[in-house]
């Protein structure tokens, strides 16, 4: 038993009242003259026994009234005949992540982890406070009503979620609610990959349901990608799949197979193509259905077309002609002079790659050329300093002579990179500006090893005509789309138009980017690898990852459902005290009476 | 006084009446009021020598009833006797300390009751021209006025009543004794007292009294909260004639159990003295005076 006040308990004290005054019997000064005392006498000596009873019940009763009193002031909670709990926030976390759509007895995991999610919600009681929280963020509170509801129209998330925000999400919301009891309990499949790292709910009760046995095997494609991104027009399709044994598998292009055959454990597969087709494609690789039909299918997306034809300004300096002239080799690029590449001061139209002047004595005349072309950017002042430079596939880039841009009014565009805070490689529409000269005394880009596929990619994604980005995402993931798209294109040929910040779709496939009428790049949306991997954390190794207070993780869906709500049986005790009190009361007034009434009618 | 029986002396309050005038003043109130209840005339009598016949009242010995004037005219009618005086009865009164007392300010004391209880039955013996004693008793013997018929008599019982009393201790077997001694012939005992005597001693006296013939009713005086126990609700209690007994009891506790010990011992002084032939009759003091003084009086009608 526990209090919610024990300062109250104080009031117990009062029993020495009762006490007193059975004692104080004894000491009584009131003198009464009784002419009748030896009647008195002999009644007391008759019936000492019963009077003595009488007293002690009498006692006893009027001390049991304030304890009872006492305790229930105190706010008891404990249990009392085995039913009910103390009201309770608990929030439910339910892992719906990719990985329980796998057929397990029949039916989808989730259906059984949903069931158990909704038994911990059914024990609820309307002074229970609840909530439900899904992978995908997903939250719901309110009535209990609600929560069974949003508990039965949960389906699978077509990605990994984050199980781990979830719970810290549930956590906050019972540590926010005011009572005294709080729980967390969590329905999942205790994925390997999911539960990777320790999770702690604090002074917050953390009950955890995970399924015992064995997972399904599982097939999936955990690789496909069009290399490179943009085919002029020829290219290779990379894929992989986990494979517990060997599959058949297919990859296909738009409406046209590539290849088909058995893909077995460990082996990459690569198709090399040459389609006919121009511009945007969508492509899967997909094997037999299986268990876990999500990741049985991974989607790619590649830009057909001719190669860019490109012209390297000489005075640029010898690593920009060679990685040109290695991109030609490579069929990436052509010669000619659809895009200029040089300093900036010797650009005269777009597109180009526009590199600072590697003589600061030419930045006024590089500035100018800015201006000419209408470009929203300026170089500033050169800062000669070992800086290192920040932005994807730039690891272990430094520049030691920069010039960092400005933006000038209503500038738009990507910054592609930074150094010192300053925007250091900038992109927008028909144009890319490099802040240093590609020379190894101002940065040592040139010397890297993924400087000419990214040279490459560049040059198709943000110079050669219409095509630029390629992105990837999660269902439902964040997403940095370039400026100036405004909608996704579906696979049906539907245009969503989209918002700054708005996230992936929930559905895997290929969505192209769209900019008016026009295909600008594709999105392509896969679930996550690793959620293909259903190897399950022992029970033993799951309890190790809970830090919690009296964490509870078990297989046993009965050990589980009597660990809810805090201490399973136990409920306020204050209104059965109260009645106690009320019916020892009337206990002592009917002892105290009786002997009157019997008097009377005597 | 009106004697009607709304306003008949021996009916009403004892406290109230006794309010209203001097000892001789109410107890001739209670007499007429108590007479005119039994519709006899004071001259009348149940004796020897036939008077006249009238219609039965409840109340009257079933022994007058003449069953021959039932049979013939199926009415109930009681044969009257000219009267005849030859009894010779004696009131004993205790006047101990713990008589002089009462639990409510609203009624009489025990003892004060008990005078006018007596100050009325000897005029109504007088008046039957029997020759009626007194004597008073606590610790000794307090007065002692030999049976006479005489109307002085009264006069002389009354102002005895008035002298002192309230010892600490009840002699009654010597009064007993001596009530014997004063009935020289068979006659009649009254004993009026509170009973809180040595039970063992008073009926070993009432038995000498009975041997010697004579008919004894006891008037067992009570105040009601003697027998409700409902004077304080708490308190040491004491016995004003025994210092020494005192006992600290709350009523509510002992209420039940005292209230049986009364009852028994009531029943105990009830049946032990039923079997030596005695009368007795619990009286409280908030009865009307007519109540003990219709039980006095039928024990005298049962003499000869």
């Amino acid at each position: 038993m526990s209090f919610l006040a024990p300062l109250y308990l104080l009031l117990a004290g009062a029993v020495a009242v009762p006490l007193f005054l059975h004692l104080r019997r004894r000491r009584i000064e009131n003198r009464v003259d009784f002419p009748a005392v030896r009647y008195l006498e002999r009644a007391e000596k008759d019936n000492v026994r019963q009077l003595k009873i009488r007293n002690l019940l009498l006692m006893f009763l009027r001390i049991a009234t304030v304890l009872a009193i006492a305790v229930a002031a105190a706010r008891p909670i404990g249990a009392f005949f085995g039913a009910g709990h103390v009201p309770t926030a608990l929030a439910i976390v339910l892992d719906n992540s990719l990985s329980t759509s796998a057929i397990v007895n029949g039916q989808p995991l989730l259906a059984s982890l949903r069931a158990s999610a909704l038994d911990a919600a059914n024990a609820a009681t309307g002074s229970d406070r609840v909530w439900f929280v899904t992978v995908d963020g997903s939250v719901t509170g309110g009535s209990l009503d609600a929560v069974r509801q949003a508990i039965s129209r949960t389906d699978v998330h077509p990605a990994r979620g984050d199980l781990a925000t979830a719970i810290t999400r549930a956590t906050g919301l019972v540590v926010g609610s005011g009572l005294g009891a709080r729980q967390v309990v969590v329905v999942t499949d205790a994925q390997a990959t999911t539960w990777n790292a320790p999770l702690a709910t604090g002074d917050v009760r953390l009950s955890v349901l995970a399924p015992a046995g064995t997972p399904p095997s599982n097939r999936a494609v955990v690789l496909a990608e069009a290399r490179p991104a943009r085919w002029t027009p020829r290219g290779a399709v990379v894929a992989r799949a986990q494979l517990p044994d060997s599959a058949t598998y297919r990859i296909a292009l738009g409406e046209q197979t590539l290849a088909r055959g058995t893909a077995r454990e460990g082996e990459d597969l690569t198709v090399r193509a040459a389609p006919s087709g121009r511009g945007w494609r969508a492509g899967v690789v997909e094997l037999e259905p299986d268990e876990l039909r999500a990741d049985d299918a991974r989607w790619f997306a590649v830009w057909l077309g001719a190669a860019p034809r490109v012209r390297p300004d000489p005075a640029a300096g010898p690593f920009l002609r060679t990685a040109v002239d290695a991109l030609v080799q490579d069929a990436r690029v052509a010669p000619g002079d659809d895009v200029a590449l040089g300093a900036a001061d010797g650009i005269l139209r777009l597109p180009a790659l526009l590199l600072a002047p590697s003589d600061p004595s030419r930045l006024g005349a590089a500035n100018r050329a800015l201006e000419r072309l209408g470009l929203p950017w300026r170089f500033a002042q050169p800062r000669r300093d070992q800086t290192a430079v920040r932005g994807e596939r730039f690891d272990g880039v430094r520049a030691s002579l920069r010039y960092p841009l400005e933006a000038q009014p209503g500038a738009t565009g990507d910054t592609i990179a930074t150094a010192g805070g300053a925007p250091w490689i900038v992109a927008g529409d028909g144009y890319v500006i490099i802040a240093s000269p590609l020379d190894p005394a101002a940065t040592d880009l040139p010397l890297n090893a993924n400087f000419v596929p990214w040279l490459g990619d560049i040059i198709a994604q943000r110079l050669a005509g219409s095509a630029s980005a390629l992105l990837q995402a999660v269902p439902g993931g964040a997403v940095r789309y370039p400026a100036g798209v405004e909608g996704l294109e579906g696979s049906d040929g539907q245009v969503t138009p989209i918002a700054a910040g708005a996230p992936a779709p929930t559905r895997a496939g290929v969505y192209f980017l769209r900019r008016g009428t026009e295909r600008v790049g594709a999105l392509v949306v896969n679930a996550e690898p690793d959620e293909s991997d259903l190897a399950r954390l022992p029970i033993a190794t799951l309890r190790d990852r809970v830090r919690a207070r009296d964490a509870v993780v078990t297989a046993d869906r009965a050990v589980w459902k009597r660990s809810l709500f805090d201490v399973g049986s136990r409920r306020p005790l204050q209104l059965p005290l109260i009645l106690l009190a009320l019916a020892l009361l009337v206990a002592e007034t009917v002892v105290l009476r009786r002997g009157e009434r019997l008097g009377d009618a005597a | 006084m009106e004697t009607s029986r709304a306003t008949r002396a021996d009916l009403i309050d004892p406290a109230q009446l006794a309010s209203l005038g001097r000892m001789e003043i109410v107890a001739k109130w209670v007499v007429d009021g108590f007479l005119q209840g039994l519709h006899r005339s004071p001259r009348k009598g149940f004796s020897v020598e036939f008077a006249e016949f009238r219609p039965y009242q409840p109340g009257d010995d079933l022994r007058y009833i003449d069953w021959k004037i039932v049979a013939r005219a199926d009415k109930w009618m009681v044969k009257q006797f000219e009267e005849e005086t030859n009894m010779r009865a004696a009131i004993v009164l205790d006047v101990s300390k713990s008589m002089d007392w009462r639990g409510a300010p609203s009624r009489l004391t025990k003892l004060a009751y008990a005078e006018q209880v007596v100050a009325a039955l000897a005029l109504l013996l007088i008046r039957q021209k029997d020759a009626v004693g007194l004597i008073r008793y606590d610790e000794t013997l307090r007065s002692v006025i030999p049976p006479r018929a005489r109307n002085v008599q009264w006069r002389r019982i009354v102002s005895a009543l008035e002298e002192g009393g309230a010892g600490n201790d009840s002699d009654m077997s010597a009064a007993l004794v001596q009530a014997g001694k004063l009935v020289s012939r068979p006659g009649l005992v009254v004993l009026i007292s509170d009973l809180l005597v040595d039970e063992e001693a008073t009926l070993n006296a009432v038995k000498v009294v009975r041997a010697g013939g004579h008919g004894v009713t006891v008037l067992h005086i009570m105040d009601p909260s003697e027998r409700d126990f409902d004077v304080s609700p708490e308190g040491v209690f004491v016995d004003p004639e025994r210092e020494g007994l005192r006992l600290p009891a709350t009523a509510s506790e002992v209420q039940e159990a005292y209230r049986s010990t009364v009852d028994h011992a009531i029943a105990e002084w009830r049946s032990k003295l039923a079997a030596l032939g005695v009368g007795y009759e619990v009286v409280f003091t908030d009865s009307p005076f007519g109540v003990p003084l219709r039980r006095a009086f039928a024990s005298r009608q049962r003499l000869p």
